[in-house]
């Protein structure tokens, strides 16, 4: 009884195995690779952004180049998640910028 | 009421961080600026603050003065010599641009009239070159430190005397466009250079301590140990901007231009004692 518990618990793991492979291998599909391409569409108008008004930050550009070399090499989620920090940095660098517009000074100078 | 009193207590603690700026001459901007550093280190002359970090740092001082009696910048000046004394390709040579030099650089930065913009020393070079047919230098690494060095050099002693001139307006307006640079916060970390070199002058960042600004521009260009090399101002520009994880802008270029300005302004009434050697 033991055994046949434990064989028709490895089949079932083996075939719940068989049914995700091609669900964590098919990222690369044409709906998701269309996301991942307007997502760096989108951070790269973000940093684009950013750099228009002086806020672009250091890093911005490299990782978008890397969340396009991801997505050639066929590795969407990654590409997205990439994309998505790209975005994020745009557009943080945007609302720095602009929060600095007018001259701040600190108030540990005594004028 | 009780709302009402919190309300004004979280308004006054914003208010004390950061105030919107009010019309201020640079003149009161140098004595705010000094007055800072004279409350902060009130053991430290003000004519120290030309020797950066040593100032502040006598530790890091006692390894500095042995650095400088064998100084890794000497070979830098005498390659700045000879270019110097060596003509161009027509005949003329740099003292044909700059006839009071190589001891010239107080003069630098200055604000242009003409051309209604700052013109730093090393822009200034690299307009002779090409006013007699030379390739311009590299403005962070290279050959541009040789000659600096040596103009440096011949120029120790002399007195930081930026001057603001009161017939041009966009003369102000550089200099606050500098200013501005100065103490906006930038790039990812989100600090503004007074973070560092005002607000926590002295403090450490991770085995390093923060230089004071007051004295900031005096010793350049630098021999840093980092670089293993002497370096420019707008290349130390460059790097402050990465660490910060700010994009960085051109060196030479029009924001670092107006910094330099501003911070030069800074260091007025101090003396020149570049280059110098730095970690």
């Amino acid at each position: 009884m033991r055994i046949k518990s434990f064989l028709q618990f490895t089949i079932a793991a083996l075939l719940l195995g068989a049914s995700l492979t091609p669900v964590l291998a098919a990222d690369a599909t044409d709906s998701n690779v269309a996301k991942a391409q307007q997502m760096i569409e989108k951070a790269e108008a973000a940093r684009k952004q950013a750099a228009s008004v002086d806020g672009e930050w250091r890093d911005t550009g490299k990782i978008i180049d890397e969340a396009k070399a991801e997505l050639a090499k066929g590795q969407v989620v990654t590409a997205m998640k990439l994309a998505a920090e790209a975005h994020k940095q745009g557009v943080l660098g945007y609302q720095q910028a602009v929060s600095q517009r007018e001259l701040k000074m600190p108030s540990y100078l005594h004028y | 009421m009780k709302h009402f009193f919190q309300k004004l207590a979280l308004l006054a603690m914003a208010g004390s961080i950061a105030i919107s700026a009010q019309a201020t001459t640079p003149d009161e901007d140098l004595a705010a600026f000094r007055n800072f550093f004279k409350d902060r280190f009130p053991d430290v002359p003000t004519g120290e603050y030309v020797n950066g970090v040593y100032s502040i740092d006598p530790v890091g001082r006692e390894n500095w003065e042995a650095i400088e009696e064998f100084p890794p910048y000497e070979p830098f000046i005498d390659d700045g010599r000879t270019m110097w004394e060596t003509p161009f390709a027509n005949g003329k040579t740099y003292q044909d641009c700059f006839p009071d030099g190589p001891a010239m650089e107080s003069k630098f930065p200055y604000w242009d009239k003409e051309k209604e913009m700052v013109i730093t020393l090393p822009l200034a070079i690299n307009q002779c070159r090409e006013a007699n047919g030379e390739k311009p230098l590299k403005y962070k690494k290279g050959p541009i430190n040789d000659i600096l060095s040596y103009i440096a050099f011949e120029s120790r002693g002399q007195i930081t005397n930026v001057v603001v001139p009161s017939d041009d307006p966009k003369a102000l307006a550089a200099y606050e466009k500098g200013k501005k640079f100065y103490y906006t916060r930038r790039g990812q970390l989100n600090f503004s250079c007074a973070t560092c070199h005002l607000q926590n002058a002295g403090m450490k960042i991770r085995a390093d301590i923060l230089s004071p600004a007051l004295g900031h521009t005096t010793h350049w260009p630098v021999y840093r140990s980092k670089w293993g090399t002497v370096g420019t101002l707008h290349r130390r520009f460059t790097g402050c901007n990465k660490q910060v994880r700010a994009k960085p802008f051109k060196a030479q270029g029009e924001e670092y231009r107006d910094l330099e300005y501003f911070l030069t302004y800074m260091s007025n009434g101090l003396p020149l004692n570049g280059p110098g050697a730095r970690k």
